[in-house]
């Protein structure tokens, strides 16, 4: 299949099962309807040519496969009746007419499929499948598990919407902001999952980076007027930048500090600029905006050593009392040692020491190594190798044993000259 | 978050129990994988075959070779093992508390290093 086509009908998709999904307000009958006539056009399309009307074609052989599904369905047959009565004849028979401007129906797409009721890998998964238009097998190749295991978990948070009776409408105005927030974090999570996948290279999958600034694109263009929005897109975008330089050749994670900045994307690193700077000055400062605005300050310096250290450790300020967390902390932690030395980040570090959530993190373990080797202190090599002994992802365990071995050695040298 | 969830055992364990209380077992644990197959939170169950079935394997001289031991010194080997893809630890410890006998025996739960990490 041609990108073009793959394109079109992952940017139709969710149009066309927000229409349905309105017409019916049956999501989960809906949505397997759409995924058929999406299936169907990605077959035929590439050898007969994009008919007239992409959107009315998906939509009428969507309607026709919920039509005879329920048709089929005997314990259905009741409602079939009624909504058969319900339907104009015209509408089974005839291309629809344009559906209505498809960004409200796909905002509520979006709102429902990060339904409070589901588990965070279930919102996930249903939003790259029913607003991603991305196949059962694609979700399933970017996480790594198996297709079988993929399928249920779509069709059980599908169970569990129409189980809890939501219905497909714009949540209470006093809800929709809570909503938004729980959409963003899907869309944050999505993009993490692909930033931090060191597999870039599955062909059946789309990277799932790629995906989360797609949809965060569309997310913006239905809500212009948000900055938690914007500021969300220009964290992806800034973030992203710095993607060709964060590997080596072998792999290997490469730190911040050590990347080559000439590999930056410069063009995504402008975009999230201008994004951050018109945002900020209206006001209402969230801490996506704030995140976006440290990354444009790394993103804008030329090396560590010319970093606006002060100007990022203003902004963990700002984010630890907008958006507090232990994470925060280790980060304002990295800005306090730049700029005030780093004993004084290591006092703020032993601070998180009692917090249940940070105390056996590689993480804190993986910071505080990195200060201990910024003041000198012999203990960070066994400190990274703790760090590393604690670390959940293979190029982070092999980063921080790098280092400590580094270290180790570099102190051996040292000592053996002393003697 | 990928966790391998492990059941060790061996003949004179399972010789304790009862031979008319076997099924009933069986279903247990069935039960518990088809539990968790529909949460979409466990990937594989695999239940292995008696330790007279594994094999030592070596290279010799780029060569394979062969031998049925001697194995570890262990009284209990792994008897099946999991595969679970769950949001946190909490819950993987939740479904490995879950195991029909967990309350005799204790289970072994060990993460997995993943590519891409859960997000703190």
């Amino acid at each position: 299949m041609s990108d073009g086509v793959e394109d079109l009908l992952r940017e139709l998709a969710p149009q066309v099962l927000g229409a349905l999904a309105r017409r019916y307000d049956q999501f989960d009958a809906c949505e397997d309807a759409t995924q058929e006539a999406l299936l169907a056009a990605a077959t035929r399309w590439p050898a007969t040519g994009l008919p007239e009307n992409p959107r009315g074609w998906l939509l009428t052989v969507a309607t026709r496969r919920l039509l005879d599904e329920f048709r089929s369905d005997s314990a259905r047959r009741r409602r079939e009746t009624a909504l058969l009565a319900a339907t104009p004849q015209s509408a089974l028979l005839e291309t629809p007419a344009e559906p209505d401007v498809g960004g409200d129906e796909t905002l509520t797409l979006l709102f429902l499929c990060c339904h409070p009721s589901l588990s965070s890998p279930s919102r996930i998964a249903l939003t790259l499948r029913a607003v991603g238009g991305l196949t059962t097998a694609q979700i399933a190749a970017a996480f790594m598990v198996p297709e079988a295991t993929m399928a249920q978990r779509i069709s059980r948070a599908k169970q569990t919407i129409r189980a809890g009776g939501a219905a497909f409408t714009m949540p209470e105005a006093a809800e929709r902001g809570e909503r938004l927030l729980a959409v963003l974090h899907v869309l944050y999570l999505i993009f993490n999952e692909g930033y931090t996948a060191s597999t870039g290279t599955d062909l059946t999958a789309p990277r799932l980076s790629d995906e989360a600034i797609r949809l965060t694109r569309l997310l913006r263009r239905l809500l212009p007027g948000d900055g938690e929005v914007a500021g969300l897109l220009a964290l992806m975008l800034l973030t992203d930048a710095r993607r060709p330089a964060r590997t080596g050749r072998d792999g290997s994670l490469v730190p911040l500090e050590e990347q080559d900045r000439d590999r930056w994307d410069q063009a995504l690193i402008t975009e999230g600029v201008t994004l951050v700077t018109e945002t900020l000055p209206k006001g209402a400062v969230g801490p996506y905006q704030l995140q976006a605005a440290i990354a444009a300050v790394h993103d804008e310096a030329k090396d560590v050593d010319s970093t606006d250290w002060p100007q990022i450790l203003a902004l963990y300020e700002l984010l630890e009392h907008a958006a507090p967390g232990p994470m925060v902390t280790l980060n304002r932690a990295v800005a306090v040692a730049k700029v005030r030395g780093p004993a004084e980040g290591l006092a703020l570090l032993a601070t998180l020491e009692s917090d249940p959530r940070m105390a056996r993190h590689h993480r804190l373990l993986a910071t505080r190594a990195f200060l201990l080797e910024l003041s000198g202190d012999p203990a960070a090599a066994p400190t990274y190798r703790e760090a590393a002994r604690r670390a959940t992802t293979v190029p982070e365990q092999r980063h921080l044993t790098l280092r400590a071995t580094r270290l180790a050695a570099a102190d051996d040298k040292a000592s053996e000259r002393a003697g | 978050m990928k966790y391998l969830l492990m059941i060790y055992g061996n003949q004179e364990k399972w010789g304790e129990v009862p031979q008319e209380t076997w099924p009933e077992e069986i279903a247990k644990q069935d039960a518990w994988n088809r539990k968790y197959q529909e949460t979409g939170e466990l990937i594989g169950a695999y239940g292995l075959a008696d330790a007279v079935n594994a094999r030592l394997v070596r290279r010799e001289g780029g060569a394979p070779a062969v031998t049925d031991g001697p194995y570890l010194e262990t009284k209990e080997y792994v008897a099946s093992f999991y595969l679970l893809d769950v949001e946190s630890e909490e819950r993987a410890l939740e479904m490995a508390a879950d195991m029909p006998w967990a309350d005799r025996d204790p289970v072994e739960l060990w993460p997995i290093l993943h590519e891409a990490p859960a997000v703190p």
